[in-house]
């Protein structure tokens, strides 16, 4: 009996199809014996049983996408995308369920049919899972204004490794009923559970969205203008630098978002402008070319085979951003507010890569590989020993017997 | 789940600390911060949930990360268990002591390390007062937003513990949003980093927003750097005089739907104005009001006027009798006072108080309210209510008479179906105040068996002795 034939003795109604066909996944490093699409939490439940007792791995994928290459070894990618639909849509609590393949189009378009939205924009957001994006915790510039997606997932039904289904936190605002295991799950990549079920915070769309821009020969040009914003005594929702962009002519963009009624952000705009010392060059309107341009800022880089994300403090990025340009790497999104850079590209190198990860980490900050296609993959700064040991206990767990081992390798 | 009545009783087997132990405590942290003293450690028996009473062996109180690190290899060598206690503030009993344990307070160490105006952010040991964090930061035009009602005595540490919210909490977020790194000492003395601003790119779990709410099970936080944000430019605050309570959810409803955010909605209700009024906190409220709703705005000026405009209007549709404006902070203070002063006030009406604290889907709000009310006149109970309306996060005070066994009874058996309904429609049994003791029991309403064991792995991941505050959060 083949594998596929004894998965579908115990799991007849699990779909199951070859990885090498047409609409599969890239896959990085080793390739799984099959993908498994399971539509319900105990058909999850049931495949992670069965696959243990196979000895076989599971890899979690969401939308199809898992960045992470997997070391050698025989494993079944556990592709999500059945797990769809919006599940419980409450507009009065500001609160949306939906399962773990659903695709963040379907709930977005859902909240702004009702005046909502979830305020976080990753790249290519929209065609990706919501399992996907809480998983990889995904960052996006929002996060000045409204905070990281961790603090909009309020609750997630996961199977643990060996199958156990777990319901954490809840679909209520405010909720301390407990320790707070969804944490350790957003952002967890898969490592320790599989998510079939995500609840979300929603909030009104904001009744005035204003998108101002100022241009420059480069990133580093503009990058103290950005910090400038940073302090200003008004707080927007968004503010980036990236460059350079095919939709200004390859020059670089400091953008930042006001939202708020139009009076306030008459006002915002005012009080930034003063505190840079500067107008902004531009006033985009949303609906005439800003969603173009914040469109690129979103995915600039991010689909790049080659792909490495930075974090420091803000009072550091001019530092880096000299450095970056300086070992000729880009181009680069800047959220000035929160520190990030993330730059992308084929051509990135090991050595230049290695050379900002070492000036990221002489200031306080640390390197991630996001994706590097390619053999000779330079290394993200390491989680420290004692911060190793402890999320090695919780991998255990939640996954005793190393079921998830792909995610992890 | 324990009762009051049951740990009076563990109260008298408290063991007391042998002078040996209690001479190298001293030399760890000096002589004068360790109480052992039985009169001296009386201070120490509750929490601000005084149900709850439990005196401890000893009160050790550390200055440094250092001093706790060496305090708590020293007590974990021993086989002693840790209670950890901020200002003794919290409502669920999180700081009860244990018979044979001895609490290590963070008393002495507050003091703020650090404030980096243009980065945003704050370093603090566990001992400042929450509100101090904002009055330092205020020159710089910065404010830390978490604001429990406590603020002015609560201990940062203590908010981190317990993952504490607040009235303004609606707009904010609450505690978690706000903490970007901790320094940690775990049960054995070990000292670990967790997180820091500028590391987030580091591949590692979130390890900050597990230990957030974990209620001094997991270690104890000794620094903790914080996110400041920019001091809202302006404030509007109303205050909305309804007939009813019905009146006061349907505009609160309405407020949420229109794609207003305010700052804060808060209510109260007739029974809490009526305690409000009759006692030395007086603000004003008309005592024959079924309902009293406290609205607040705050970011840029511009804007405010027309926010708190159209607030006003969807209380008026909702049927509001009479709408207060603010004009100045003093007015603000009055029209905050009849909310913020309603615990105070409800010592004289009775002379115990139990203060629940569940959150449920806000649209579910009309319907457990007028169910908590049926079940105070079940149980033959006054009641008052006092809430977070915009998160859905409900304070049903019970008022009692600790020495009436026969209304302690009741209390116990009120208070477990008010849990059980806030849950049946999609709610908690906690929001902000934790699970402590006080809500231990309630925990299988929430989780399931194989839930409950997850819990209890988790707390052996950090601390596999089970030493730190044993006998909180899990039943």
């Amino acid at each position: 009996m083949t594998l596929v034939d004894g998965l579908r003795s115990v799991l007849p109604d699990v779909a199951v199809r070859d990885p090498s066909e047409p609409d599969s996944p890239a896959w990085h490093g080793a390739t799984p014996e099959f993908i498994a699409s399971p539509s319900s939490t105990e058909d999850v439940s049931r495949l992670l049983v069965w696959a243990a007792q196979e000895g076989l791995g599971v890899l979690p994928v969401a939308s199809g996408s898992h960045a992470d290459p997997v070391s050698n070894g025989r494993f079944v990618a556990l592709d999500a995308s059945l797990l769809s639909g919006i599940e419980e849509y409450e507009p009065a609590d500001l609160t949306i369920t939906a399962g773990a393949g659903t695709r963040f189009a379907t709930v977005d378009d859902a909240l702004r049919g009702n005046g909502q939205w979830a305020p976080f924009d990753p790249p290519a957001a929209r065609g990706r899972s919501m399992g996907g994006l809480v998983s990889e915790a995904a960052h996006g510039s929002l996060w000045a204004g409204y905070g990281a997606l961790k603090n909009h997932v309020l609750g997630a039904t996961v199977v643990t490794g060996d199958g156990r289904v777990l319901r954490l936190g809840g679909k209520v605002v405010k909720n301390v009923a407990g320790y707070d295991l969804l944490r350790s799950v957003v952002g967890g990549r898969g490592r320790l559970c599989v998510l079939t079920s995500v609840c979300l915070r929603a909030f009104p769309l904001p009744p005035q969205e204003r998108v101002l821009l100022m241009s420059g020969t480069s990133v580093a040009e503009l990058i103290e203008s950005a910090l400038a914003v940073g302090t200003a005594p008004v707080l927007p929702a968004s503010i980036v630098v990236a460059g350079p962009l095919d939709v200004l002519d390859g020059r670089a963009a400091l953008v930042v978002r006001l939202h708020g009624a139009e009076s306030t952000v008459d006002a915002d705009q005012a009080t930034l402008e003063t505190h840079v010392g500067r107008p902004f060059d531009r006033v985009i309107d949303v609906r005439d070319g800003a969603a173009r341009i914040l469109s690129q800022l979103q995915d600039l880089g991010a689909a790049e085979e080659r792909c490495i994300e930075i974090s420091v403090l803000p009072s550091q990025l001019s530092g880096l951003v000299s450095c970056a340009a300086d070992v000729g790497l880009g181009p680069m999104v800047v959220d000035s507010y929160a520190g990030r850079i993330r730059i992308g590209g084929a051509d990135l190198g090991v050595d230049p890569v290695g050379t900002l990860r070492a000036a990221a980490e002489k200031a306080g900050g640390a390197l991630r590989i996001v994706r590097w296609n390619g053999a000779d993959s330079p290394t993200s700064t390491p989680q420290s020993a004692v911060t190793a040991m402890l999320s090695e206990r919780l991998e255990s767990i939640f996954d005793p017997g190393g079921v998830l081992w792909p995610a992890r390798s | 789940m324990a009762t009051s009545r049951e740990l009076t009783i563990s109260s008298v087997m408290t063991q007391t600390l042998s002078t040996t132990m209690a001479d190298r405590l001293r030399a760890i942290v000096g002589h004068n911060h360790v109480i052992t003293h039985p009169d001296r450690l009386v201070a120490y028996e509750s929490d601000g949930l005084t149900a709850y009473r439990v005196v401890p062996r000893a009160v050790v109180l550390p200055e440094t990360t250092e001093q706790v690190s060496s305090v708590l290899a020293l007590l974990h060598e021993e086989g002693i268990e840790v209670v950890p206690r901020g200002a003794g503030t919290g409502l669920s009993g999180g700081a009860l002591p244990t018979p044979d344990g001895v609490i290590v307070g963070t008393a002495r160490m507050n003091r703020i390390l650090s404030i980096d105006q243009q980065d945003r952010l704050a370093t603090v040991q566990p001992g400042v007062i929450n509100a101090r964090l904002t009055e330092a930061t205020a020159p710089y035009g910065l404010y830390y937003a978490p604001d429990p009602s406590s603020q002015s005595a609560c201990t940062l540490g203590g908010n981190v513990a317990e993952n504490s919210g607040g009235p303004h909490c609606l707009k904010y977020g609450v505690t978690s949003r706000y903490v970007t790194g901790l320094t940690v000492v775990l049960a054995d003395g070990e000292i670990v980093r967790f997180g820091g601003a500028g590391t987030e790119a580091v591949a590692s779990l979130d390890l900050v927003g597990l230990f957030i709410g974990s209620e001094g099970c997991f270690g104890i936080a000794t620094e903790i750097e914080v996110r400041l944000l920019p001091a809202p430019e302006g404030v509007r605050t109303l205050l909305g005089i309804f007939d009813t309570m019905q009146e006061a959810g349907h505009a609160v409803t309405d407020i949420m739907a229109s794609g207003l955010m305010p700052a804060a909605v808060e209510i109260v209700d007739h029974a809490t104005i009526v305690a409000v009024e009759a006692s030395v906190f007086a603000a004003g409220y008309p005592i024959d009001a079924g309902a009293a709703l406290v609205i607040e705005f705050d970011g840029t000026e511009a804007g405010l006027d027309e926010d708190a405009d159209r607030a006003e209007q969807c209380c008026v549709a909702a049927g509001a009798r009479e709408i207060r404006r603010a004009t100045s902070e003093e007015e603000r203070l009055g029209l905050w006072k009849g909310r913020k002063k309603a615990f105070g006030a409800m010592g004289r009406i009775a002379p115990d108080l139990l203060v629940q604290d569940a959150t449920v889907p806000r649209t579910r709000l009309p319907e457990v309210l007028a169910r908590i009310t049926e079940i105070g006149e079940e149980y033959d109970l006054k009641i008052a209510n006092v809430f977070h309306a915009g998160d859905g996060n409900l304070h049903p005070n019970i008022l009692f008479d600790r020495q009436n066994a026969d209304e302690l009874d009741r209390v116990e058996k009120a208070s477990q179906e008010i849990m059980s309904l806030c849950v049946s429609v999609g709610g908690t049994i906690t929001g902000e105040h934790g699970v402590g003791v006080d809500k231990r029991g309630y925990m299988p309403l929430v989780h399931n068996e194989v839930e409950l064991e997850m819990l209890r792995r988790a707390r052996w991941v950090f601390d596999p002795s089970g030493s730190l505050n044993p006998g909180k959060v899990l039943p």
